[in-house]
């Protein structure tokens, strides 16, 4: 049983700013159907998270892990009868996550700030030559002024300036 | 015709033989393809997008102004890093408040100016539109015979289609099967054609017997239902991903016999003639007995 007076009843504004209007979705299930990741354990199943926004259920909402599975196909949003979204549902989602709970921030952030990639493009230098490419491609990881500017520009941002201590120079 | 080729990061860290290959097989076909010096992540899904949206758009802003300072479209491999930056460049169209303060601190931290003319498009889309199969068949020794392929179309290149599309029908996409064919290479269809790897995104990470069972079911309709040579793709995702997970298969049931995976641009340089070593040298699957027999038929 859902207690009504205990849930957050704006918390679809906090979510969902700049995606589709979610509180057009009537449970059809379109977006579980095509989904890769709604066949995984736990399932994936947008239309629950479009669910649990809608109704205030905020403790829920921040214990469920599965908007982190999605495969970002965008399938669901694709297929989605009425405009909702799914896809931009689920990052908006994780991005709230990430808000309230510094856990849920993926390591990956840390790394493109101190690198600008995800991936180390620079200590892979023989098996670059091997193929016959410059040992360094020429990205930002080339170019150490250009990765200071773009360390400055992060730096002004909401999620350095409150987690400063997970981003290393 | 000239394009700035978006790296991102997986391509030159992980399968740099196949940068090597767009490197060497587009400007045979008439493409020059400039370096987009400095350009970052895209960003990844699982990066800036899942964590702050004014961050994010700052990081994709900051690869368009590298595209739009040279005034060249921007060219990607990897179906991630085209649909990030598709999307965020729609966001960023679409949304003044969102534009104007990504604007102010690219501006103001970095100097860097993003006007939002930048384009995007994903390599598919050059070769098939731009290029052309006539001239793709015209840039090679002579055609493969005796060979067929199953196709992996991208699922970031066609969801959702009026953001990212350029295929005629997303449902229905037919570029990657027509530019195969023009390498004489027979393309067999079959039941989960269009289910996609499922390689992207955070699935495998949190779902791996999940993930792993999704991928083998369409690995298995390809053995059960065509006599396939080879997979063919055309993202970095896709690559890794079925190649990876074909090496879980064959270690989990001993009768199934993997198929080499190749990205498109890798298979095109081959068919041109360009050093196997340097252009389809890195995969788990061995592809050397599919290269050898391609360039039997060339030489």
């Amino acid at each position: 049983m859902i207690d009504l007076s205990k849930v957050n009843a704006g918390l679809w504004r906090e979510i969902v700013e700049n995606c589709g209007d979610i509180r057009h979705c009537f449970t059809c299930s379109t977006c579980v159907a095509g989904c890769p990741a709604a066949e995984g354990s736990p399932p994936l199943f947008v239309r629950d998270l479009v669910r649990k926004i809608l109704l205030g259920l905020e403790e829920s909402l921040l214990d469920d892990e599965t908007p982190w599975l999605c495969v970002t196909c965008s399938t669901c949003e694709e297929m989605c009868p009425m405009g909702v979204k799914p896809f931009e549902v689920c990052l908006a989602v994780r991005r709230w996550q990430a808000r309230n709970d510094e856990s849920f921030i993926p390591a990956s952030v840390a790394e493109i700030f101190e690198t600008g990639h995800t991936q180390p493009v620079d200590r892979v230098r023989e098996k670059r030559r091997a193929v016959g490419l410059e040992e360094v491609p020429p990205t930002i990881a080339k170019f150490p002024e250009m990765l200071e500017k773009f360390r400055a520009v992060l730096r002004e941002t909401d999620l350095v300036k409150n987690n400063d201590y997970m981003f290393r120079e | 015709m000239k394009y700035g080729l978006f790296l991102g990061c997986n391509v030159p860290a992980v399968r740099p033989d196949v940068e090597r290959a767009i490197r060497l097989s587009m400007p045979r076909l008439g493409a020059e393809m400039l370096d987009l010096e400095g350009s970052a992540c895209c960003p990844a899904f699982g990066s800036f997008p899942s964590a702050d949206e004014i961050a994010s758009l700052a990081v994709s802003a900051w690869n368009f102004s590298i595209a739009e300072e040279l005034g060249v479209p921007m060219v990607t491999e990897c179906g991630s890093c085209y649909s990030s930056l598709r999307m965020a460049l729609e966001k960023l169209r679409e949304n003044g408040g969102l534009r104007e303060k990504v604007q102010g601190l690219l501006r103001e931290k970095a100097g860097r100016e993003f006007r939002g003319t930048a384009s995007v498009r994903h390599i598919i889309d050059v070769l098939h539109n731009d290029m052309g199969t006539d001239r793709i068949r015209a840039s090679i020794d002579r055609p493969v015979t005796g060979m067929s392929a199953v196709v992996q179309y991208p699922c970031h290149t066609l969801f959702p289609s009026e953001v990212v599309g350029f295929e005629e029908s997303s449902g229905r996409p037919r570029m990657l099967r027509g530019l195969v064919e023009a390498l004489g290479i027979e393309v067999r269809p079959y039941s989960r054609e269009l289910q996609c790897c499922g390689g992207a995104g955070g699935f495998v990470k949190g779902s791996f017997a999940g993930a792993s069972e999704f991928a083998f079911r369409k690995l298995r309709a390809i053995k059960a239902e065509t006599d396939a040579d080879l997979i063919v793709v055309s993202c970095i995702t896709c690559l890794e991903h079925l190649d990876r997970m074909q090496a879980e298969l064959a270690k989990k049931d001993p009768s199934f016999v993997p198929l080499p995976v190749f990205d498109y641009n890798q298979l095109l340089a081959v068919c041109m003639g360009f050093d196997p070593a340097e252009v389809a040298s890195i995969s788990t699957i061995p592809r050397e007995a599919v290269v050898e027999r391609i360039r039997g038929a060339g030489r």
